[in-house]
């Protein structure tokens, strides 16, 4: 009997150790509340991809448990949801979300060691203090707009700009960042407002900015208010006049969808690849969201994309870690992998664009931004077309810390 | 005399008596097996629910400092959370030269003050006016923290405290001590409550809040109790904005808009405008409620069944915690309006007569 039992015992355990470890892998955002149109699909591509690398044993021997929670878009959720995963199944990563709680956070993510990809581009997330453990998978909002800055410079020289950004740390991240942009090139930052949501009628604005003699608005905020400034625009007429742009969560298809025509012209910053483009990324999105029966509003829009990147940049550090420290896949492995992506290890997954040199995703101690190459893409007949090469912000490098 | 612990009401039956802080031996007795049980509490939680207790008592200090201003004084107020701001901002401000037991008063003090000033419109206008002018001060708040570079602008200010007396505060531990301190600050701010409003400016309070000419008529000022009873909630205000900024470890404006305010609101209405027990059962109700629909539009969201009859473009899991904070307070102002407080002297008339009824 008792050989019966020592033999069940190693039977056991043996069936266990072929299944292979659990790791943890959290994210919490908005699926439900502000800005879910944003958090919804970025939510699902983390989930999905997450599903494909089960699927697929990106992991050798280890079983990924991917926690996708809803904090609707409330800091104390955000707060709650992550010190209940650090009590009840520690993660290896989290994926964080909103600007507001994510800056809110970096205090204990430091204290607590834990490597951090957030879904906000807030360049304050990646300045001291307690920054160490924050990672942007795509260039900052601030790269973004001096980005487009510099696009104008290509074009016009001493050109008029208004910026117009949402009213919360999220849209002002970029104003001083731009001021000094505008100081180097010769630019003139004409007026700069704040709009969020439900900007019903903005004729008194764009009267404004264009009485103040603005050729150019650049935006930070994301596709709703854009939408409604465009609508009035067209209404007025002045989309022939003043021509608007916007950092990366003004545009894709959310903003054709809530736009219409009124979107043409439009000049977008981002570091993703769009549907209509043959990469490896985009190729298993569209698989992926067929697989999962996604809707075509999930599959077409940016931030679906955005949270498989996310993931992919999480599912590859861990994998990592497992090879370079004999499986062991923790936050302090998992860290030590990611600022070791970078040179000949740099990550190539094909959601977004590589730089000249030819990187898509690399991360080291100190240069915590993933995808550093980002494009100008134009609305077109409907959808968004690139209209440069990828290219880095010089200038933003200058401008980041005087 | 009747035995005290054998009694089945309260018998009041001079001046001193009606202004004791306990009508009774058993009131003593139970509020402090309450404190006991609060004490021990902890020990029995995981640190994320503590946290959730932690956000309870500090809105509760928020709500108390509500209860003063709208519950007792009858001034409705919807800039409670701009008085937190205030009181955090302070702290996140002072926290890198002063310990926290005086940051936090600084902070309840700063906020007074504000709240005094923010109180002069209610010399001239009442009600939905007086309202109006609450209201405007929370949108200046919002407005002038947004332009602030030394506010960061709105962004986080971070609000540290690794050491108290020896004692090394980290992450472990962090949630745990601010429960005790918070706890500590929630008994002294109940009894300095307790004790104000049983005294004549309490009194006053009530008078001026009923009818402010007969106040006046019998020798009571009404404005100085009204920019009394203003800077005393906005002192609650900030004490409790103080807290939350040690214990969130950073300030960030989005915790302090008018969503919050309109929540602080909430929660005295449906715990019981004017009580203390609602003051401590509306945070605790609205919290619990807010984490249960969570889990609920979580299932939604997740479920495909659900998904597959909503119309598309129709978010009803986003919908779902607005619909019921919004439910609640009509359910609670047309059936119960005296709030949950009243739910709570019922239960206790019961267990008071067991097994007797009236």
């Amino acid at each position: 009997m008792k050989r019966v039992i020592v033999l069940a015992m190693v039977a056991a355990l043996g069936m266990v150790m072929a299944q292979g470890r659990t790791v943890n892998l959290l994210w919490s955002g908005a699926v439900t509340g502000p800005t879910s149109d944003v958090g919804g699909p970025y939510g699902a591509g983390i989930e999905d991809y997450c599903k494909y690398a089960n699927e697929q044993k990106l992991i050798p021997n280890v079983t990924l448990n991917c926690t996708v929670r809803d904090d609707q878009y409330q800091n104390p959720n955000t707060q709650r949801i992550f010190e209940e995963a650090l009590d009840r199944a520690k993660p290896a990563m989290y994926l964080g979300y909103s600007t507001g709680a994510m800056l809110q956070l970096k205090p204990l993510i430091n204290e607590v060691k834990m490597p951090t990809l957030p879904a906000s581009a807030h360049i304050g997330l990646i300045d001291p203090p307690n920054n160490q453990y924050m990672f942007l998978p795509v260039s900052s909002y601030s790269e973004q707009v001096v980005a487009l800055m510099e696009y104008i410079n290509r074009t016009e020289k001493n050109a008029k700009i208004a910026l117009v950004v949402n009213p919360s740390p999220f849209g002002r991240a970029v104003v001083d960042h731009a001021r000094r942009a505008a100081q180097r090139l010769g630019q003139t930052i004409v007026d700069v407002r704040e709009v969020g949501g439900g900007n019903l009628d903005n004729t008194a604005l764009l009267r404004a900015l264009d009485a103040a003699g603005a050729t150019y608005i650049i935006h930070q905020n994301v596709a709703g208010p854009v939408a409604n400034i465009l609508k009035d625009a067209k209404r007025l007429g002045l989309d022939r006049k003043i021509k608007q742009m916007g950092a990366v969560y003004t545009g894709g298809s959310d903003l054709i969808r809530l736009a219409g025509d009124a979107a043409e012209g439009y000049l977008w910053a981002s570091s993703y690849y769009t549907l209509d483009e043959n990469t490896p990324g985009i190729a298993l999105q569209k698989q992926l969201a067929a697989r999962y029966n996604r809707s075509a509003d999930i599959l077409n829009s940016t931030n679906y994309t955005a949270g498989m990147l996310a993931a992919a940049i999480a599912v590859e550090a861990m994998k990592r870690a497992a090879q370079r420290f004999n499986g062991r896949i923790d936050n302090e492995t998992v860290y030590q992998a990611l600022i070791g992506m970078n040179g000949p290890n740099a990550f190539k997954p094909g959601f977004a664009v590589s730089t000249k040199a030819g990187i898509e995703i690399d991360f080291t101690r100190t240069e915590q931004t993933g995808a550093e190459g980002l494009r100008v893409l134009e609305a077109r007949g409907g959808k968004f077309v690139p209209v440069t090469d990828p290219f880095t912000s010089a200038l933003f490098r200058q401008v980041r810390n005087p | 005399m009747r035995n005290p612990w054998a009694q089945t009401g309260n018998y009041r039956t001079s001046y001193e008596q009606d202004t004791t802080i306990f009508a009774n031996y058993r009131e003593i007795v139970s509020v402090g097996l309450l404190l006991v049980a609060l004490c021990i509490l902890p020990m029995f939680l995981e640190r994320s629910q503590v946290l959730v207790l932690n956000f309870i008592l500090i809105y509760a200090i928020a709500v108390l400092g509500l209860n003063i201003t709208t519950g007792y004084a009858g001034l409705i107020s919807v800039g409670q959370a701009a008085f937190m701001g205030v009181g955090a901002y302070t702290v996140a401000l002072s926290a890198p030269h002063l310990p926290f037991w005086l940051t936090i008063p600084l902070g309840g003090l700063t906020a007074a003050i504000l709240g005094f000033i923010v109180g002069i419109p209610s010399l001239r206008v009442k009600h939905l006016y007086l309202a109006l002018a609450t209201l405007a001060f929370q949108e200046i708040f919002v407005w002038v923290v947004g332009r602030s570079p030394a506010l960061a602008q709105g962004a986080a200010i971070p609000v540290e405290m690794r050491n108290f007396l020896g004692l090394e505060i980290g992450f472990r531990n962090h949630n745990y001590f601010w429960y005790y301190i918070i706890l500590f600050v929630l008994v002294l701010m109940v009894i300095a409550w307790r004790n104000l409003l049983r005294g004549k400016y309490g009194r006053a309070l009530i008078a001026v809040r009923d009818n402010d000419r007969a106040a006046d008529a019998m020798g009571m000022d009404p404005g100085r109790t009204k920019l009394f009873a203003f800077a005393l909630g906005a002192l609650y205000g900030g004490v409790a904005g103080g807290l939350l900024a040690y214990m969130q470890r950073a300030v960030v404006v989005e915790e302090f808009t008018l969503g919050r305010s309109v929540a602080l609101l909430a929660m005295a209405i449906v715990g019981g405008l004017g009580t203390v027990v609602g003051s401590l059962l509306g945070p605790a109700f609205i919290e619990f409620l807010r984490l249960y629909m969570e889990r609920l539009s979580e299932w939604m969201k997740s479920n495909a069944f659900i998904q597959s009859i909503t119309p598309a473009g129709v978010d009803v899991a986003s919908a779902l915690l607005p619909l019921s904070f919004g439910l609640v307070i009509v359910l609670f102002l047309i059936f119960e309006p005296r709030g949950l407080y009243n739910w709570w002297r019922l239960l206790r008339s019961y267990f008071r007569t067991w097994p007797f009824r009236y």
